[in-house]
């Protein structure tokens, strides 16, 4: 087993589950709060091997990065993104006007 | 040449007021007619009675004639004139042509007064109260030919008459339906949009409003036309312009002062105005203000034929139609020749002795002649 | 005469300038590249870029002006930067309410060549089985027209269409009875081995394009598209001479793809094209998808090497037009109309938010519905992800507001992921969800590990490093960039 803690002021669990999951087939994963951060418990699936484990366990990291940037950015982005994708569809008959 | 006004030599006048009157040689002219028009004398026999000022270039017919009433004897200098053309008789005897019709194009001088004070103008600006001009202008829409194809508007800045300007852009599409327009304007009373919306619901079928642009560089702009905003005001006019759909046209006089940043300006040109109509690429003029400021304008065109090469390649690749005026084909790239504009117009060029045996000539629109007077290019070279 | 000021005076005290929106990536050692908010690009060192974001930078840097001219800042000499920049973007984005243009017909999935790369054929003999069926044909027609393009386009694919011209047939008569006051163009995509006379009338008398496929000198092309008791590149070659003789130069155009053995051969296969008497190539690279994984064609070579291909052949081009000859690489000048220009060049990989759906839809032979025709691909190799509904059973509404194509479309949108928000080279991109789904079962793609962003980015940097200091290419790029031209 082994556990990784992230500063809860930075990523969120969220962050950490969404992570977690694209690696559902790699390891079971178990998040807690404890004081100012959240610990993760990743326990490697059977199946994997053991020298594999370094190399999950980075894969791991880089996609909790990559998912609490995606989450900022869609946030930031949204209504530039919205009106956008509204002015596509402006045309098609398939939006309601409000 | 061509004097566009002179001093009669001699005259009888008994005009109250100016008169704007067209010319004709026609002894059979219905009466009715007559009295807007000015009749070419040829001998003092059978004079038709009922023309409003009668004209003739010989001292013994005006001799002969001499008890007619609103006589004139014109000087050699104005012995162009010609049937169908339209000119103004002053009450002191002075005649101006103001409309001819030989000519591919009659552009009218609305006003001397201008907000730009551009460092080589060809018409420097007055103070002058000279609304009379307009009213001319308004007057000549029902006397130029209903078949005239083009004419033109300029000053001075046509658009300081605000209203009255639109009032004449109007009364020509009444009077002129089927006759080009164009304007030459700095553009920036076109930033008011409630104005541009006037103009446009004119709905004239074929106006280009013609409007310069010196640089892409809003400081050397406002530098070249000695006012500042300048650049600014008049992006927003043309802009207004086209939201309105009225034809623009981009005019840049090409000097020391302009000529660095030439690519720059079209390249600025195709990315945030691509949709002009037209780009004209003029070179100087020598009169107005430009021999004051020579020091400043003054470049010899052989020194700038690759830039200004840069700038049409620019300007075509993105199929911005533009063309090349007022150069000599000795001094320009051969690359620019599917752009380049033989006329001046017809009643400005003339030849140099540096041509003498140049094949080209027929081709080539040779030299303004305060060109020929003043100063023109060290580099003339004639084809053989 | 004093009546006239000094080019100072016009010029205003050195007061602070703002910055404009833009973003920068590195081009090279101490070279960087700018981008504005509309996609207008600007060069400079580094030092200058530095200079520019801590309001450093002097009035009288050479790059100033420049700077103030392309909209990177602003100075109180001027204030039309805004609204400029505002009617940019809107023409940038004004062609996205037009909405689904290109719609793909696979009308059979039987085809009697067997490239090894082909994404998707059948070799057989059962129309039932894989042909387009009528009743499919003509919903898949109406739901063509549905779209508020004003213009739309029909490309046949396969399989090879021509097993199943009737079908082709069908649709383009219907789409003409149909249409009302849209327009619709026609394309055929086919190997031309089939061509008869009655296909040629036809396509004369509708209006009808040919595309096919040419993927260089004879034995290149042979070895590439095997066609079992036949010469393909005959076939190919021969079909061009007789499209161009009754249907125009204008109405033929040819694809390459490349393979393992392609790579070494950018001038042969450009060499063939000038022969053939194309206008210009589309250095494609090949896609990750169907037979070719299968079969292993597509780990052979990677983005080096292709880049490498790329660059060559690109060379080889500018090389022709510096002779003279007009010669056009398509990719590059996609880009480029992006680069130059504020139109959309159209091609739907390039877009962002991504075409699928929204500029492209392919309708597959059994009446399934792919909002992409790599989406299609990814189908036949099991993964149905992109099966957005069936002409057969579902509306307009059903397919196109398919929570999972507006979740593509709108999870991978560019601006909002990381990496590609702050990229200099966004605004020439593209946001590519099949691909990254394929590659990486994502839908955003992590863009560092991205065989798409990594081959695109080279290609980017490329094209900007060249134009830099070599006046030709950069005459020739401007023209490449304009549409139509």
């Amino acid at each position: 087993m082994v556990q990784i803690a992230f500063d809860a002021n930075l990523y969120s669990a969220d962050h950490l589950k969404k992570a977690a999951y694209k690696f559902i087939d790699k390891f079971s994963f178990q998040v807690a709060k404890k004081g100012p951060e959240l610990v993760c418990d990743l326990e490697l699936n059977p199946n994997i091997g053991n020298d594999a484990e370094d190399y999950y366990i980075n894969q791991f990291k880089k996609e909790v990065l990559d998912q609490e940037l995606r989450d900022k950015l869609k946030k930031e982005t949204e209504a530039v993104r919205n009106l956008i994708l509204a002015h596509t569809f402006s045309k098609t008959g398939l939006i309601s006007d409000e | 040449m061509l004097k566009l006004q002179a001093n009669t030599t001699a005259h009888n006048s008994a005009l109250e007021n100016d008169v704007l009157l067209t010319l004709s040689k026609n002894s059979n002219m219905p009466h009715v007619l007559r009295e807007k028009m000015a009749y070419f004398l040829a001998d003092e026999e059978n004079i038709p009675k009922g023309f409003s000022a009668y004209l003739t270039y010989s001292e013994d017919v005006f001799k002969a004639a001499s008890r007619l009433s609103n006589l004139f004897l014109l000087p050699a200098d104005l012995s162009y004139l010609a049937e169908g053309d339209i000119v103004r008789i002053a009450t002191n005897g002075k005649v101006h042509s103001l409309f001819r019709k030989n000519s591919n194009h009659n552009t009218m001088l609305l006003t001397e007064r201008c907000n730009h004070y551009c460092l080589m103008c060809s018409q420097p600006p007055k103070e002058v109260n000279d609304d009379w001009l307009m009213d001319e202008a308004l007057e000549l829409m029902e006397l130029i030919p209903r078949e005239t194809q083009n004419i033109g508007f300029s000053g001075g800045e046509p658009t300081l008459y605000g209203d009255r300007f639109i009032e004449l852009i109007q009364k020509a599409k009444l009077f002129l339906p089927n006759t080009a327009i164009d304007v030459l304007s700095n553009g920036r009373a076109f930033k008011d949009v409630s104005f541009v919306k006037k103009l446009a619901s004119i709905n004239h079928s074929d106006l280009v409003l013609g409007i310069p642009i010196y640089s892409d560089d809003p400081e050397r702009h406002n530098f070249i036309v000695q006012s500042q905003n300048a650049f600014d005001e008049t992006i927003q006019g043309i802009i207004n312009l086209k939201k309105y759909r009225q034809k623009v046209e981009i005019r840049v006089v090409l000097h020391k002062q302009s000529i660095d940043r030439l690519p720059n300006l079209c390249e600025y040109i195709t990315r945030n105005l691509v949709f002009v109509d037209h780009v004209a690429l003029m070179g100087l003029e020598m009169t107005g203000f430009t021999r004051a400021n020579l020091d400043q304008l003054w470049i010899d065109p052989i020194e700038y034929k690759d830039t200004l090469s840069e700038a049409v390649a620019i300007l075509n690749a993105y199929g911005i139609r533009n063309s090349v005026y007022n150069h000599q084909l000795c001094v320009i790239n051969e690359d620019v020749r599917s752009n380049y504009v033989k006329s001046i117009s017809d009643w400005k060029n003339e030849y140099v002795k540096e041509c003498d045996g140049c094949t080209q000539r027929n081709s080539c629109g040779g030299f303004f002649s305060s060109s020929k007077q003043y100063r023109y290019s060290d580099h003339i070279t004639p084809y053989s | 005469m004093s009546k006239f000021q000094t080019v100072d005076f016009y010029k205003s005290v050195n007061k602070d300038y703002k910055l404009l929106p833009f973003r920068f990536t590195e081009l090279e050692d101490n070279s960087y590249i700018l981008t504005n908010i509309a996609g207008e690009y600007h060069v400079v060192e580094r030092e200058t870029l530095e200079k520019l974001i801590r309001h450093q930078l002097s009035s009288g840097n050479k790059d100033y002006l420049d700077l103030r001219s392309k909209q990177f800042l602003t100075d109180q000499n001027t204030s039309v930067a805004h609204e400029l920049l505002a009617i940019k973007l809107r023409t940038r984005y004004s062609v996205l309410p037009e909405f689904t243009g290109l719609h793909m017909f696979v009308v059979t999935l039987r085809c009697e060549h067997s490239c090894p790369y082909c994404q998707v054929s059948r070799q057989s003999d059962d129309k039932l089985a894989y042909d387009m069926s009528v009743e499919t044909a003509s919903n898949s027609v109406d739901l063509a027209l549905r779209s508020p393009s004003r213009a739309i386009k029909i490309e046949f694919q396969g399989g090879e269409p021509l097993l199943n011209f009737d079908i082709v047939k069908y649709i383009v008569i219907e789409a003409n009875k149909r249409k009302q006051d849209k327009e619709v163009s026609f394309v055929i995509a086919t190997n031309l081995a089939l061509l008869t006379d009655e296909v040629l009338e036809f396509c004369k008398e509708n209006n009808v394009q040919i595309s096919t496929s040419l993927d260089g000198p004879q034995e290149l092309h042979n070895k590439n598209r095997p066609k079992p008791e036949g010469n393909s590149y005959q076939a190919a070659v021969s079909g061009i001479k007789r499209v161009k003789a009754i249907l125009g130069k204008d109405n033929v155009s040819a694809l390459m793809t490349t393979t393992f053995d392609s790579l070494s051969k950018p001038e042969e296969i450009i060499d063939e094209y000038l022969k053939q008497g194309l206008g210009g190539i589309f250095l494609r690279p090949l896609s990750p998808y169907g037979w070719a994984i299968k079969t292993k064609t597509y780990t052979k070579y990677n983005v080096d090497m292709w880049h490498e291909f790329y660059v060559k052949g690109l060379e080889y081009v500018i090389e022709l037009n510096r002779q003279g000859i007009k010669f056009k690489e398509y990719y590059t000048s996609t880009i480029l109309t992006k680069v130059f220009t504020h139109n959309s060049p159209g091609y739907v990989d390039l877009m962002s938010p991504a075409g699928i759906g929204i500029a492209a839809v392919i309708y597959n032979y059994d009446g399934t519905v792919y909002p992409s025709d790599e989406a299609r691909m990814l189908a036949e190799m099991g993964d149905k992800y992109f099966d957005i509904g069936n002409v057969n059973k579902n509306t307009y509404e059903e397919i196109w507001l398919n929570p999972k194509l507006l979740d593509a479309i709108e999870d991978s949108f560019a601006y909002s992921v990381p990496m590609c928000n702050e990229c200099a080279f966004e605004d020439y991109c593209g946001a590519e969800p099949v691909f990254h789904w394929g590659m990486q079962k994502d839908i955003v793609g992590r863009k560092p590990e991205s065989e798409w962003c990594q081959r695109n980015m080279k290609i980017f940097k490329y094209i900007f490093k060249r134009m830099e200091g070599d006046p030709f290419v950069k005459k020739l790029f401007r023209e490449w960039g304009q549409v139509d031209a």
